[in-house]
């Protein structure tokens, strides 16, 4: 219930703060492009934009809000609150991959793309979203600036998206599927063009193995730097 | 003076300060990872396809203008949304320097390094020949889109979570760079009133003179309507 409660005042705050205002004119300008793709590329363009933006907004906006809940002092308070750090994160978490959700949903919908399995769409969305958010609390912890937080990003950005282009094929590059942005590309690309049942399964279990992962050490920084600030 | 003082304060805070000083050299790791692409990717493409890209280059010029203009702006933004929060900027607003002199400060550094930044690209990048006077009035819109895009966030969000939000938003402005490869009579008539539209006319027209006017006109216009709003504020 509390973890409820938070992930609906999540869902204000974010309201408030113009994410779905901006994620509406981010779709509709997704759309206008997208629309001029023929169908080939649209296959391959259509699953990278929502893989590209998104999937990683959490990365994007996570920093700037615990910053801002950081400097209004509503940590001080939820360190003694019943809140716990674990339902904090993760209200954070899903409030942020909703965002996310509607938008990939918005823009695959609207976009003159065939057949898509909404569900792996949907798993995908969420676990990509997820680990990109939770990425995005490890790295504020260390940051007092957006400026320093946006600088600190690029190298994750690039841990992370560099390896993608294992998948245009070349030998053993299925190694790379183990960098969790791989495997949720992979897993967004089936969505799309279609994947074998054991290969989205063995991801999709993957990728939330990973997520269980990236939350665990995430809780860990932030209870560190920015709750008991050692 | 006091402007000068401030500003070598403001150099020495950046250069201090290796995020920001890292900030500031973005845009030049932009220009070379453009220049790369265009040496090897542009060749590979062609390879691909039978479809002419080289006449359209010149986009990837005006892109890089945009991109550099609205990064240096979008760091400025946040940066006085920084000091809004440490009270800097109430600090200063009763220093002899004003709130005035604060603004032009922050915003002159922007907009210094968006020229540079704007002809570095140009000639790094060689994708598009251009009168000097052009080059030169492409970077000062350039600087212009970088006031603009500091002040927008600055004067707008009333924190760093509206702050980035604003951003997100901001980067979409870009598409008005480019409808004329999209053909779309609304999007191009809508396109008329904002300033990267008339970046990539000056470039695709640049001899004639009405656009230059017209440039001006819409630059000048966002950048009165703004500051007229910090004043209000």
């Amino acid at each position: 219930m509390r973890l409820l409660h938070a992930v609906w005042t999540d869902m204000r705050f974010q309201w408030k703060h113009g994410f779905y205002l901006v994620y509406v004119l981010v779709t509709i300008i997704y759309l206008i492009i997208l629309s001029f793709l023929p169908n080939d590329i649209l296959s391959v363009g259509l699953p990278l934009v929502v893989f590209s933006d998104p999937s990683v907004l959490g990365l994007f906006f996570v920093g700037g809000i615990i910053m801002l809940e950081k400097m209004q002092g509503v940590l001080s308070v939820l360190v003694v609150s019943p809140l716990r750090t674990i339902e904090y994160i993760l209200s954070k978490v899903v409030s942020l991959a909703f965002v996310s959700v509607l938008a990939a949903f918005a823009i695959t919908g609207f976009s003159s793309y065939g057949s898509v399995s909404w569900l792996l769409l949907f798993l995908s969305t969420v676990l990509t979203s997820g680990i990109f958010t939770l990425c995005g609390i490890m790295i504020t912890a260390g940051c007092n600036t957006v400026n320093q937080y946006i600088i600190k990003t690029v190298p994750y950005m690039l841990l992370f998206v560099l390896p993608c282009f294992s998948l245009t094929g070349f030998p053993y590059s299925d190694l790379f599927t183990v960098i969790p942005s791989v495997a949720a590309l992979r897993l967004m690309l089936g969505a799309y063009m279609g994947i074998p049942l054991y290969e989205a399964i063995s991801l999709v279990i993957y990728l939330t193995g990973m997520n269980y992962l990236f939350m665990r050490w995430a809780i860990r920084v932030f209870e560190n730097k920015i709750i008991y600030q050692n | 003076m006091l402007q000068i003082i401030h500003l070598k304060n403001d150099l020495r805070q950046i250069l201090r300060d290796p995020i920001m000083a890292i900030l500031m050299v973005v845009p030049l790791l932009l220009i070379i990872a453009f220049k790369l692409m265009v040496l090897y990717l542009v060749p590979f493409i062609q390879a691909l396809i039978e479809f002419d890209i080289l006449p359209y280059l010149y986009y990837v010029f005006v892109f890089v203008v945009i991109m550099c203009a609205s990064m240096l702006g979008i760091v400025t933004g946040f940066m006085m949304i920084d000091d809004r929060d440490g009270k800097i900027s109430e600090l200063m607003s009763v220093t002899p320097l004003g709130r005035n002199g604060y603004l032009i400060n922050r915003l002159l550094f922007s907009s210094v390094l968006s020229v540079f930044y704007s002809i570095l690209g140009y000639y790094v990048l060689n994708v598009v020949e251009l009168p000097f006077v052009t080059i030169l009035f492409v970077s000062l819109l350039s600087s212009n889109y970088s006031i603009i895009i500091g002040l927008l966030i600055f004067t707008f969000a009333d924190d760093k979570v509206k702050g980035l939000a604003f951003a997100k938003a901001i980067n979409s402005l870009t598409l008005f760079a480019f409808t004329d490869l999209l053909a779309l009579k609304w999007l191009t008539v809508l396109s008329w009133f904002f300033p990267p539209y008339w970046i990539t006319l000056v470039v695709q027209t640049p001899h004639t003179l009405l656009v230059y006017g017209l440039a001006l006109l819409v630059n000048f216009g966002w950048l009165f309507l703004l500051i007229r709003h910090y004043r209000k504020k």
